[in-house]
């Protein structure tokens, strides 16, 4: 075999030193590993999603219709229109159901024809199909909210109806939804009759249709859509408003796309980093074994020649990493697929990753770590024979010749000998000292970013309540007289101050006496809503992002929310907003954008009075009231949103009850797999810088084996010896913790813009993790002295003629 | 023989290491140091020489130079015809791969590959004999020196003088015209020294051109010529088959 001796020298150099050539390819498998699993996950979550949602037939737009219930006619006239592919009618019905004495939002899905849907389409899972009459199916994740299952039943109340328990007769499962433990509400699907038992007399008022091309864009879909509303207009319907969402999209589609894109940047960087650390660690392997470069050359071998021989080890150590990390990367993969699929409720019909993931993870796996292996093994490879053999283990470097040898000399006047001949030694070897300071600053920054981004996270959560001063938001579904409301909820024990709101569906004024807005039929992703602030309110006190807060006049002001500054990036303050309420246009000047963390979605601040006089809504009533209670504590809240409870049912219908901890844990839910995954990797980045140190602080004594010998030969003890290079961990420690701070406070303020951004609409603060740094520290420490340890032990231990002879 | 080297005229059409007024300078940090000053010396196919002189005279720097590890920084260098100092690197690597063998003080045996595999390995590096031929004749070589049953073990387990054969079997593996040692027997006692001279006067007697730099004055005698260096220069080359000695002219 032509290269077998090459092969041999190689195997055996990496099983001479198994304990480091199993180090160096445990970094390498880890940093695969990272790759396969998130990319894995990546691939079949997408694919899946895309399955998934897809599948329900998705309405490409949904008309909502005032007044009279569409009866069929008008369907089949719609499905009769040029570019439309499917029509359905449908209604949704925003209720809420009573679990163990507290109240939850019930949205309420009325389904025409469960036996042939053509939108919006959901599985049965088991039970009746259809439900009978006076019964419902539940979505599959809403089991936990509702604490009940099939066979059970429910105290639910429509908003016109009284409470009631309603029977679970099935379970579904509806891909288009996102779970209902994560929107703290319940979903329920029922027929008309059991709507009308419950006590709407109302019929279907929602239009879902499909275009005859699947792959429309929503300009294309506006345009069928208009057409459809003329129709129904034509027929004698009030078309309210026309709903079209991003088509083909889940709602949750882009945040997981761009968590599972963070998540794979944050894994490559996994894996140069191991290929960094396994490449520093090759610069020190030649470097030891320089005397032996220079044999080879001396009896006939080239510099390509050596350099193949270190690219092959690295080679070797590549592929071991990558067959032992894919098989773990399904794995991890599986599960990190089970977790998302739960939190997105998806059904993986199909868990295989495709094939091209193991071939990236594979290539990945090798090419990386040999890049980044280039420069060394460059380096290494082209020491002239001189050079190589007159290496004695005791550096040759001319330390003392520049100005920074000359400086840390004098600095090391203060210090002690020994403390001093560690930081000069740092010094040394620079290439080495900024590969070793590179590789645990980056293990450091990305150590520090995973947890500054997490702590970022739940600063930005804090704001729910720092920048809203009450503790509960109640929702009526007809406005009630505000005096009275107030009055009530004043009596009850604990309650401090309470305002009355007012709180309306709105869109930007289009040129069809009809809305176009852009939200799912959940009626909560992508929403837009005016609300009526009373005057000198003292509940909201929001970071203003431009511009002012509404002043106390009371004139047509308004104040949009971050989420609308970032869907409608040119509204400037001082322009003209025109917002449809209530079937009327308004007109409103813009004086200011806020950042409200905590609003469900694009939110208007109008005064009260205004919105009152423009939408026509008497301005003695409210149907949003906001209460501020003595005691913050989650607890206590939700007592007291029973207490209120009571009182407001003798003057008003509640559509719904939102202490603000329910806000914090629903949006906190959303993300949860974001910040428990920063975390994971932060823990793998954590791994990754501890083999970093062990290595660097390692080969580094194991590198000056003789040089310790000729000072054992000068009379230094081992514990002196010992001291030495402690000392000289530590320093290196430092210096690399105080890079990974400065590296991790920029890489934190872009991580935390662009996932501020995917889940806010508002970047996340610049927040930096104490306990980040004091975890980094405490790795630093131990690993450094464990790394340091070991091999200066065995230096002490070694006599002088041993180590005057080490090669 | 001339006043410049060794050989004489009738010799030159044999001579294999020629260098010419050789000087190499190095750059320390303390200044520019002379290893090396103008010296000349010839040597024939098959001579045995020894290189003796204090620590510091210049042995390694000359014999450096005459394998290729290091350059002239003035003069001229022709060592089998060829002048090292011209090639590029990779092809200087080859060109010493097959020419020069060299003998190292410590041994420098790779320590993770066999005996045997150590000493097939410069054939592989240069390419220079089939496959299947590699391991007959590093065997073969092994024989010579006298431990083929040693072949299959790690240099660690062999005794130092052992150890030495087996450098000097690697040395020969691509057959050079030239051996070059340092100092290859400073490390061994004084009989397993003979035995290392010993092979290497059989070597000579086959044709090879033999330096080596030597403090052993014991076996000044099995060497056809000594050259002393003192400074950079040579001083003095004593002729053991003719008893003379010229002083060199500075």
């Amino acid at each position: 075999m032509k290269f077998r001796m090459r092969f041999m020298k190689v195997y055996r150099d990496l099983t001479a030193n198994f304990s480091r050539s199993l180090m160096m390819a445990s970094a390498i498998a880890i940093g695969v590993l990272s790759v396969g699993s998130i990319l894995g996950a990546y691939a079949v979550l997408t694919r899946e999603m895309a399955r998934n949602y897809l599948g329900t037939n998705p309405a490409d737009a949904t008309l909502e219709i005032k007044g009279r219930g569409i009866d069929q006619h008008l369907v089949e006239q719609v499905k009769k229109a040029d570019g439309v592919g499917g029509a359905e009618r449908h209604a949704t019905i925003l209720g809420r159901m009573k679990i163990g004495g507290d109240w939850y939002p019930m949205l309420f899905f009325v389904v025409d024809r469960f036996d042939n849907m053509t939108t919006n389409r959901f599985t049965r899972i088991s039970g009746a199909w259809p439900p009978p009459t006076g019964t419902m199916l539940v979505e599959r994740t809403a089991r936990t909210v509702m604490q009940s299952d099939e066979g059970g039943q429910v105290l639910v109340k429509s908003p016109h109806g009284q409470l009631r328990p309603l029977a679970i007769s099935g379970v579904v499962h509806d891909p288009g939804l996102a779970p209902a433990w994560q929107e703290q509400e319940g979903y329920g699907y029922i027929s008309l009759e059991t709507l009308h038992e419950l006590g709407e007399s109302q019929g279907f008022d929602e239009l879902r249709i499909r275009l005859t091309n699947h792959n429309s864009s929503p300009q294309e879909i506006e345009k069928v859509s208009r057409r459809v509303a003329e129709l129904a207009r034509s027929e004698g319907y009030e078309v309210e408003e026309v709903q079209i969402p991003p088509p083909r999209r889940h709602p949750h589609q882009s945040q997981m796309n761009a968590i599972l894109l963070l998540f794979l940047v944050f894994s490559f960087l996994t894996l140069v980093l191991s290929a960094i650390l396994v490449s520093t660690s090759l610069a020190t392997v030649m470097t030891r074994q320089v005397r032996e470069i220079g044999v080879m050359k001396t009896i006939g071998a080239s510099s390509a020649q050596i350099a193949g021989l270190y690219f092959l080890t690295q080679v070797l150590l590549a592929l071991v990493a990558v067959v032992v990390s894919m098989p773990l990367s399904r794995h991890t993969a599986a599960l990190l697929i089970a977790k998302i699929s739960t939190i997105l409720n998806l059904e993986i019909f199909d868990p295989s990753i495709p094939g091209w993931v193991f071939g990236v993870e594979a290539l990945a796996g090798l090419l990386i770590p040999l890049a980044a292996a280039a420069i060394p093994v460059w380096r290494g490879s082209r020491v002239s024979v001189r050079e190589a053999l007159d290496s004695y283990g005791v550096s040759t470097t001319r330390f003392g010749v520049g100005f920074l040898d000359r400086f840390i000399s004098r600095l090391s006047f203060f210090f002690s000998r020994g403390f001093a001949l560690a930081l000069r030694n740092i010094f040394r070897q620079r290439w080495r000292l900024v590969m070793s300071l590179g590789l645990l600053a980056a293990g450091g920054a990305l150590f520090m970013t995973a947890l500054n981004v997490s702590k970022a996270w739940d600063v930005n959560l804090q704001k729910i309540y720092k920048y809203r001063h009450y503790d509960l938001e109640m929702r009526l579904s007809e406005p009630a007289e505000s005096r009275d409301v107030i009055s009530a909820i004043q009596s009850v024990r604990g309650v401090s101050a309470v305002e009355a709101w007012q709180r309306y569906p709105t869109a930007f004024v289009q040129d069809v006496p009809y809305d176009i807005v852009r939200v799912y039929p959940d009626k909560g992703h992508g929403s837009f809503v005016v609300l009526g602030v009373p005057r000198k309110t003292n509940f909201v006190d929001f970071p203003l992002l431009g511009g002012g807060w509404l002043s106390d006049s009371g004139g047509n002001e308004v104040v949009l929310n971050h989420t609308i500054r970032f869907q409608a990036p040119n509204l400037r303050v001082g322009d003209t907003v025109n917002l449809s309420i209530q079937g009327r246009p308004t007109q409103w000047k813009l004086v200011g954008f806020v950042e409200d963390i905590g609003s469900t979605g694009a939110t208007a601040y109008v005064p009260a009075e205004a919105l009152a006089n423009l939408a026509g809504i008497s301005p003695d009533t409210a149907n949003m009231i906001r209460v501020a209670l003595d005691d913050r504590g989650s607890d206590a809240v939700l007592r007291k949103t029973r207490d209120v409870e009571d009182v407001l049912g003798a003057h008003a219908h509640v559509s719904m009850a939102l202490p603000m901890t329910l806000i914090r844990n629903a949006i906190a839910e959303h993300m949860s797999v974001l910040v428990s995954a920063l975390l994971a990797l932060s823990v793998l980045m954590a791994l990754v810088g501890a083999f970093g140190l062990a290595s660097t602080m390692s080969m580094n004594i194991m590198e000056r084996t003789r040089e310790l010998g000729v000072m054992r030969a000068i009379g230094a003890t081992p514990a002196v010896i010992g001291r030495i290079v402690v000392i000289e961990g530590f320093a290196i420690s430092a210096f690399s913790v105080v890079l990974a701070v400065a590296f991790a406070v920029g890489l934190s303020s872009f991580l935390g813009r662009l996932i501020g951004n995917m889940a806010f609409r508002t970047p996340l603060p610049l927040a930096f993790s104490s306990l980040g740094l004091g975890l980094w520290l405490l790795i630093l420490i131990v690993g450094s002295a464990a790394a340091t340890a070991i091999p200066a032990r065995s230096a002490g231990k070694m006599t002088v003629r041993e180590a005057l002879a080490y090669l | 023989m001339n006043r410049d080297g060794l050989a004489t005229r009738d010799a030159i059409a044999g001579t294999v290491i020629d260098l010419q007024q050789v000087t190499k300078t190095y750059h320390a940090a303390s200044g520019p140091f002379a290893a090396l000053r103008n010296v000349t010396l010839q040597v024939r196919r098959g001579q045995m020489v020894a290189v003796t002189g204090k620590s510091g005279s210049g042995k390694s720097t000359l014999l450096n130079i005459i394998s290729g590890i290091d350059h002239a920084s003035s003069g001229t260098v022709l060592i089998a015809g060829a002048s090292p100092p011209n090639m590029a690197e990779n092809q200087l690597a080859l060109w010493r791969g097959k020419t020069i063998g060299v003998v190292f003080q410590f041994f420098q045996l790779l320590p993770t590959l066999t005996v045997l595999e150590n000493v097939m390995l410069p054939m592989e590096f240069c390419n220079t004999f089939p496959d299947q031929e590699k391991a007959r004749r590093a065997l073969a070589l092994l024989e010579r020196v006298g431990i083929r049953d040693q072949a299959g073990k790690l240099p660690v387990t062999l005794s130092g003088g052992q150890q030495q054969r087996a450098a000097i079997a690697r040395a020969l593996a691509n057959d050079p015209p030239i051996i070059v040692a340092d100092e290859p027997t400073g490390n061994l006692d004084s009989q397993t020294a003979r035995s290392i001279f010993q092979l290497f006067q059989g070597l000579a007697a086959s044709g090879k051109t033999i330096l080596i730099v030597t403090h052993e004055t014991e076996f000044s005698a099995m060497f056809e010529t000594t050259v002393t260096l003192e400074d950079g220069q040579i001083v003095g080359i004593e002729n053991a088959v003719n008893a003379s000695r010229e002083e060199v002219e500075a």
